[in-house]
């Protein structure tokens, strides 16, 4: 195997990781959105789930709580934006340009969130800015399920070129 | 069985457990305005009618009949110069059917013999409108379903007053009856026939729900203005209709209208009979149906029908059975319930106070210290403390924590120490107990501290303050039982954790960079927020520092633990006019009755979402409103999306409030408000609610100055008032030819509301205001409740040197004091001879003319020269004359929260300008007129005229 097919095989899982991580994002995000409206609008959701008297009530007030989920997620969006930023420094080493391209529009927006200090979500305004978080982490799960097959294929194109070289 | 959580904590109604007797029936004639003695005062007719509708339980009910009688009682009793017409509405239009149509509240109190006679069979429920709406001509035979009705009442909004409330049983679906005539559409032209200001304290346009809507025939059983009122009180039935509209749908929540329970009718249900819906658990409230021979109840929000508890009949107290229908939460639209066991995490947290002192050199020097100490001590009588729980605990700031244990008054050797720790990155409690000591066993120790406190510092020579850090410990001394902290200082934090850095610069004020200073500079104030938010801790900040001191980020503390900011800059206790002030509103702000450990949610009807929430609090689900502290003076906003079509005539939100008061109990505080369904767009418009839209567009406009800068919220705020502009006139403008703007009566002080909103001081654009000012103003605007906020946005003038010669004077049948007719904030209002009072609700001006004649400033100050007169923060002299002591009262009056029906500790300090005296101040006086030309903002003219081209263009 050649040093291209083994970048590619590397993006491929990092990119594997990425897709996981926003579809994990994604979850969460509607999870929190899901509790306040299975209780309002839908309330055949909302009784079904609940526990009788005797149970402590504090159980009932947190289910997904602003607070630890801002916590949780939170851990995970440096990281994601620096395997992404390694991915794409690796590219530029190897001179691989086309992918280095594609890349950058994520790569400077990770960047400029970062700069302006506005990456880690904020408990106090997560409810009003859900709708925002989240078009966020479909169009980035979008990019990263192209990037999968795009890194695929590549790979697959430059082990087919080892085989035959 | 199973049960969806009600405020979180909710459960099934529990058994009827702690039975205590039931003191609603003795008070509920007594309370209620519009209860069988009240009425029996206007006539005895009435009564008979009200009687008939009463105890003939299965007829028909007249629920917009209750609407219109809270909406007149709204800010109380209505100033009589709301009733005389000559001050009404401008006097060089009386043609005008829009002038004349709007003023439902006005025209005096007639006698409503006149429906009367025409009731053919009042046992049956026919009723007349309430007295103090007159609706002359109107055939009380109108078909109810006719909507409009037009040619009927052609001239009169009184129209929509009349219900007849035929004695249909009350098990008819709701679906099926008729709808209510809707209130008339008037438009008027807002260049030809300005806007004045006396509009602003006509009460919402009635909100006609269609007859027997109510299960009960009270008069209360809507829900007045003053506890919540709707931007919309018609309400569009799909979504698409709304958004057409481009009006706003949102409640305008104020749970409380005063600062203490006696001050407030609101009935209290003790029997601890919850009944709620098993679905969506609303509450049991006077717009349900009964079925089954009263066995079970259809819940108004989602349809379901319910067991009707069997305790809900029986009184537990005297060992029989009750009515039914006396019950109050299906007669009041507004109930307390105290809440059983099911609704508590945990036993009932007592009231917990923590005073965070600066006691740094600053604070010393400008007698902040000492006069904090001296009104708590002042006040020890006046923190609630009925079930001798009430804790408190000081805590002294500098550059280190300055712990006293103070001991219990049994104890009689122990003394009070101070134990400093000054390690600031860990601090811990230098003791385990003594620091936070119930008031009622420590009391005279305490008072011995709160003497000696201002000597122990009286030579501190430090200066910096470690206020942050000084948080973290206070919120450790007090996160197990939760409570208030109360910060009083006048340093920027400047060590040890949250410290803060002097950020202000001169050069960026007025510029894109200016929105950055208003947001928060460290994040501690915000993740400590939520902290404090979890453990049910509430901190309130005093802020006094006479130089920059970041109320930005400071603020953000209140905000989200439901507390408030209060700053006064350029504090100094020397100044008899500043030390008072302060020590008022602190000793109010103490006396208040808050609630704790409180949540909000709001319900509707199946079909509506509540999609968003304004106000001082931390959202702690989608729905879920939480509040350590639930404070007395603030008002919430929350927005409602139409998700489903609505295919029911009227619609009902309800808001409840489930809180710990500050005795120890568990209560919940419920509010009903119906609104009749439409599909019209001319019924929306004539239905909104202006001063319901300023309020929501000003909290919006604070999110947006806040989030991405002042010139987007001020943009926002033109572009919104130009959109309705335009869907009036393409939509319901018709004929209207001519370059004129086109808008509903009733909607006509919403251009100069906004215009008011864009120069108001948090958001103008201006390079002279220091950013800690529009911090400040900046929280008022998005607290403050809507009465006051009105006034903060178009203050009120007031002529003295010519008022009306009752002005001043009690009124006869009231016994409060008559105001002189509010004028609009222009300086052609302003005549050189004259002496006016302009009032924002946080500050009045008395403005004297350059040529006022020495007679008026005699009489007024008593002084014989113009020269002696003071300007600047003052009061005015008590003389003997009478002219002088009409202007005191005018001035005191102009500054009575209670008249306007909200809670509030603010006392305005009073300026007093002369228009040929200090520049600086009189400069400030006349940003208040609104609607001048001022600096880099237009006038009203103008601003009409900007308005008209891009309406009509």
């Amino acid at each position: 195997m050649s040093g291209e097919a083994w970048l590619f095989l590397l993006a491929v899982l990092v990119n594997a990781v990425n897709l996981f991580l926003q579809v994990f994002f994604t979850i969460m995000y509607s999870d929190l959105e899901w509790y306040a409206t299975s209780i309002t609008s839908s309330p055949r959701l909302g009784s079904a789930r609940l526990p009788g008297p005797g149970l402590p009530c504090r159980a009932l007030v947190d289910y997904t709580n602003p607070i630890d989920l801002c916590k949780n997620l939170n851990k995970y969006i440096i990281p994601e934006a620096a395997v992404h930023g390694f991915l794409t420094f690796l590219f530029l080493i190897n001179g691989y340009w086309v992918p280095l391209i594609l890349n950058l529009p994520l790569l400077g927006w990770n960047a400029n969130k970062i700069i302006n200090n506005t990456h880690f979500l904020d408990a106090t305004e997560i409810f009003r800015k859900l709708n925002v978080h989240k078009k966020e982490s479909f169009f980035k799960l979008g990019f990263h399920l192209v990037m999968f097959f795009f890194y695929l294929y590549s790979m697959i194109v430059a082990l087919i070129r080892d085989e035959s070289s | 069985m199973s049960a969806p959580p009600g405020e979180g904590y909710g459960q099934f109604p529990g058994p009827d457990q702690g039975q205590q007797a039931h003191p609603d029936q003795p008070q509920y004639g007594e309370q209620q305005p519009g209860s069988p003695h009240d009425v029996a005062a206007h006539g005895k007719k009435k009564k008979r009618g009200y009687a008939a509708g009463a105890f003939d339980v299965g007829s028909g009910a007249n629920a917009a009949v209750g609407g219109q009688l809270q909406g007149a009682n709204q800010f109380g009793i209505p100033p009589p110069q709301q009733v005389a017409p000559q001050y009404g509405y401008p006097s060089n239009e009386p043609q005008q059917p829009a002038a004349q149509g709007y003023q439902y509240p006005g025209q005096g109190y007639g006698a409503p013999q006149q429906q009367q006679q025409q009731q053919q069979q009042p046992a049956y429920g026919y009723q007349a409108p309430e007295p103090g709406y007159q609706a002359p001509g109107v055939q009380a035979a109108g078909v109810p379903g006719a909507p409009g009705a037009p040619g009927v009442a052609g001239l009169t909004q009184g129209m929509g007053n009349m219900q007849i409330g035929a004695g249909q049983p009350q098990q008819q679906p709701q679906g099926q009856a008729p709808r209510a005539a809707m209130n008339q559409l008037y438009p008027t032209d807002l260049i030809n026939q300005p806007f004045n200001a006396t509009e602003l304290d006509l009460p919402p346009p009635p909100i006609n729900l269609p007859p027997n809507s109510s299960v009960t025939p009270s008069p209360d059983s809507n829900c007045p203005p003053r506890y919540m009122r709707s931007t919309l009180n018609a309400v569009p039935t799909t979504h698409s209709v709304l958004k057409k509209s481009k009006l706003p749908f949102a409640l305008i929540i104020q749970p409380y209208g005063t600062l203490h329970d006696d001050e407030d009718n609101v009935p209290v249900i003790q029997d601890q009979v919850i009944s709620r819906c098993r679905r969506c658990r609303t509450y049991i409230n006077p717009y349900v149906t009964f079925l089954d021979h009263g066995h079970r109840w259809r819940c108004n929000m989602c349809n379901l029908s319910n067991d009707v508890p069997q305790a809900f009949d029986w009184d537990a107290a005297s060992q029989q059975s009750v009515d039914r229908w006396q019950r109050a939460e299906l007669n009041h639209s507004v109930v307390e319930f105290v809440a059983p066991q099911e609704y508590m995490v945990r036993p009932p947290q007592p009231l917990v106070y923590l005073f965070l002192f600066d006691v740094s050199y600053s604070s010393v020097a400008n007698g902040l210290l000492a006069t904090s100490a001296r009104t708590i001590l002042d006040s020890l009588n006046r923190i609630p403390n009925a079930d001798r729980r009430t804790r408190l605990g000081f805590l002294g700031v500098d550059t280190s924590l300055h712990y006293f244990s103070i001991p219990k008054d049994s104890d009689e050797n122990a003394e009070t120490s101070q134990l400093v720790v000054s390690d600031l990155d860990e601090p811990f409690l230098p003791v385990p107990h003594d620091l936070l000591v119930p008031l009622s066993e420590s009391r005279q120790s305490i008072e011995k501290f709160l003497q000696k406190l201002p000597e122990m510092f009286q030579n501190n020579q430090t200066n910096g303050s470690c206020m942050g850090s000084a948080l973290r410990s206070g919120h450790k001394l007090i996160s197990a039982l939760g409570g208030k902290i109360v910060v009083l200082t006048s340093s920027l934090p400047t060590i040890g954790e949250g410290k803060l850095e002097h950020r202000d610069d001169k050069k960026v004020l007025g510029t894109s960079k200016e929105s950055a200073l208003l947001q928060t500079s460290n994040s501690f104030y915000k993740s400590f927020a939520v902290e404090c938010s979890k453990n049910q801790v509430s901190v309130d900040m005093f802020l006094f520092s006479s130089q920059y001191q970041d109320v930005a980020s400071l603020s953000n503390l209140p905000r989200y633990t439901g507390g408030q900011t209060w700053f006064y800059p350029g504090w100094h206790a020397s100044r008899p006019e500043d030390a008072l002030k302060f020590a008022s509103e602190f000793s109010d702000f103490l006396s208040s009755e808050i609630g704790l450990e409180a949540v909000l949610r709001v319900r509707g009807t199946t079909g509506l979402r509540m999609n968003a929430f304004y106000g001082n609090f931390f959202n702690r689900s989608s729905d879920l409103c939480a509040f350590p502290a639930f404070p007395r003076d603030q008002c919430y906003v929350v927005e409602v999306a139409i998700d489903e079509n609505l295919s029911k005539n009227y619609i009902c939100l309800q808001a409840a409030v489930l809180h710990t008061t500050c005795n120890g109990e568990r209560r919940i505080r419920v509010m009903t408000l119906a609104l009749p369904t439409t599909t019209t767009m001319s019924d929306i418009y004539a239905s909104a609610d202006q001063v319901a839209i300023t309020t929501y567009f000003t909290h919006k406009a604070v999110e947006r100055a806040l989030g991405n800068g002042l010139d987007a919220a001020r943009d926002a705020i033109q572009s919104k008032i130009t959109e309705l502009l335009q869907v009036f006139k393409k939509e319901l403008g018709g004929g209207s030819m001519g370059g004129g703007i086109q808008f509903p009566a009733n909607m006509r002080a919403l251009p100069i509301l906004f215009l008011g909103l864009m120069k108001h001081v948090g958001l103008r654009k201006s390079s002279q205001i220091p950013t800690d000012i529009r911090s400040a103003s900046l929280c008022l605007l998005s607290t403050l409740p809507a009465p006051l906020l009105m006034r903060y946005i178009y203050p009120r003038l007031y002529s003295l040197h010519d008022m009306p010669d009752n002005a001043g004077t009690p009124d006869e049948e009231t016994g409060q004091i008559v105001l002189p007719p509010a004028l609009n904030l222009s300086s052609e209002k302003l005549v050189s001879y004259g002496l006016y009072l302009i009032d924002d609700g946080q500050n009045q001006f008395l403005w004297i003319g350059r040529d006022t004649v020495p007679q008026l400033l005699a009489d007024v100050f008593g002084v014989q020269d113009r020269k002696e007169v003071a300007v600047g923060k003052s009061r005015v002299p008590e003389l003997d004359g009478d002219f002088n002591e009409r202007v005191r009262a005018v001035v005191q009056k102009s500054r009575d929260h209670r008249a306007l029906g909200v809670g509030s500790v603010i006392v305005p300090h009073l300026y007093i300008v002369k228009e040929d005296g200090e520049p600086g101040l009189k400069l400030w006086a006349q940003t208040l007129l609104v609607e001048d030309r001022a600096d880099q903002s237009v006038s009203a003219g103008q601003w009409l005229g900007m308005l008209r081209e891009k309406v009509n263009y």
